[in-house]
């Protein structure tokens, strides 16, 4: 019952953060002809009209870019921050990793398309680079903020490695994980669809640009839209998961 | 003959030049409950870390006859992700000792002394202050250490309930050596055999006087000074 109620709380937050966004784009539409910001009520009743044969598939491929691509980042850069943190190497890592963060996506696409030419390497190795160094930077920053407290009792009992690793180090990158899972993912979609738009002959960027070049608006706003929906579920799954099951790792004592 | 459990000899601590512990020495045999009184600001957590080896000394030698003494700290710092009852057992898998019903049977009856049976399955941030102050105390006493520190343990916890907790306490671990930090007189009257009296800020140089002694109710009932008490470090502790 609790769970239902935190469900539908979250679910709440998130209708209104769609309800706002559909309000803002209805807004903005009375002021535009339906050929450059076609209304809200314009994309629906000529829905499915517009969608390309295979949809489906370019929306998988999507997903699965995103799935690997970001699933291969969180893990790297959430081990490589717990290995910066553990040889006491947060400082460069860091710093490798905030300059890294500047590297304009745009060019390193480019750059990726002209190396990996057209395919999904090339949104995959992107959402990699993308991604690595906000995942780090969280883990090794999270990691540094533990409780020194619970540690000098890990010390007073004699406690070993594995023990500060079991009861302090693992507890408290839950919350980062999540908050890593929240911003990273929607950082992955931006870049996976940057990706395809830029270098790949499928998936939802590809639609994107595809219908960009043929001026089908009311396609370009369905695919954002979707975007939206889709991101905003996944937020408030991960809202229920740090409401209930997680919710003991996000207090201090 | 009586063995130590805890030897200082000529300890010194400052920090930034400030001192906080000064040329202290002083034994605790095995066995004794000791009271350490003294000013806010003066060392006692910094004497208390010292001796259970979270930090280290500028000068003399600290002995300590367990590996690893217990530390019940200021503040209760319980796992906020783990229950009550984990908690609890936490020193059991820190140790892999075995939890058996003799152990069980101690859980329980702290459980009825702190009346915590309702809130095994609780978090930490689902108990209040005196709540989690005790669960602390349960965690470092029911593993029956030989020796055990503490450092102002009964802050949050109601008058009542702190008598309970002391007499079970008294009751039921007659022979642990305990060090005792307060600014209660009562609570030293109530757990300690002696009391190291410090009447400056800085651990030094102290008096040590027996509660059932007439000088320590003169402290208790005057305003917590011992005039006619001469402050000597020298002062043999004894059980």
């Amino acid at each position: 019952m609790t769970n239902t109620r935190t469900f539908i709380t979250s679910l709440r937050n998130e209708g209104i953060a769609f309800l706002l966004f559909i309000g803002g784009w209805g807004l903005v539409s009375v002021f535009y002809p339906v050929y450059i910001i076609p209304s809200p009520l314009a994309v629906v009743s000529a829905f499915p009209g517009f969608l390309p044969e295979g949809f489906a598939f370019h929306l998988a491929v999507t997903a699965w870019r995103i799935f690997l691509g970001f699933g291969i980042s969180f893990v790297l850069g959430s081990f490589i921050g717990m290995a910066a943190f553990s040889k006491k190497w947060e400082a460069p890592v860091n710093a490798l990793m905030s300059a890294a963060n500047i590297l304009p996506g745009m060019i390193l696409g480019v750059i990726f398309l002209l190396v990996f030419g057209i395919g999904s390497l090339t949104p995959i190795v992107l959402v990699i680079c993308m991604t690595l160094p906000t995942v780090t930077i969280n883990t090794v920053n999270n990691l540094s903020r533990r409780d020194p407290a619970l540690e000098q009792y890990l010390v007073s009992m004699g406690a070993s490695r594995a023990h500060f690793l079991r009861y302090i180090y693992l507890p408290s990158l839950v919350p980062t994980l999540l908050s890593n899972l929240s911003l990273g993912l929607g950082l992955a979609i931006k870049v996976v669809l940057m990706g395809e738009f830029i270098g790949s002959q499928d998936g939802l960027g590809y639609l994107l640009n595809v219908a960009r070049i043929y001026f089908n608006m009311k396609e370009v706003f369905f695919y954002l839209a979707l975007l939206l929906v889709v991101t905003l579920i996944y937020q408030a799954c991960l809202t229920l998961l740090s409401r209930t099951l997680l919710k003991k790792f996000f207090y201090a004592d | 003959m009586i063995m130590d459990m805890v030897s200082v000899t000529h300890l010194s601590k400052s920090f930034e030049s400030q001192p906080v512990i000064d040329d202290l020495t002083f034994t605790i045999p095995a066995g004794a409950r000791t009271a350490l009184f003294a000013p806010s600001g003066a060392g006692k957590t910094t004497l208390i870390q010292i001796l259970a080896g979270l930090q280290k000394p500028d000068k003399g030698t600290v002995r300590v006859n367990v590996d690893h003494p217990v530390v019940l700290f200021q503040e209760p710092r319980l796992f906020p992700y783990m229950t009550v009852e984990e908690n609890i057992f936490l020193p059991y898998k820190l140790h892999d000792h075995a939890v058996n019903s003799e152990t069980l049977k101690a859980y329980d009856t702290w459980l009825d002394v702190c009346e915590l049976g309702d809130f095994i399955k609780h978090y930490p941030y689902q108990l209040s202050g005196g709540m989690k102050q005790k669960v602390s105390l349960i965690r470092a006493y029911l593993p029956n250490p030989s020796f055990i520190m503490m450092d102002e343990p009964f802050q949050s916890i109601g008058r009542q309930a702190k008598k309970e907790i002391i007499a079970h306490l008294l009751k039921n671990y007659p022979d642990m050596t305990q060090l005792l930090v307060t600014h209660d007189p009562e609570e030293v009257q109530y757990m300690a055999q002696q009391m190291l009296y410090f009447p400056t800020a800085v651990l030094g140089k102290y008096a040590c006087v027996k509660t059932n002694d007439k000088k320590f109710q003169q402290f208790r009932f005057s305003g917590f000074e011992l005039p006619d008490v001469e402050t000597d470090s020298t002062s043999a502790v004894q059980a």
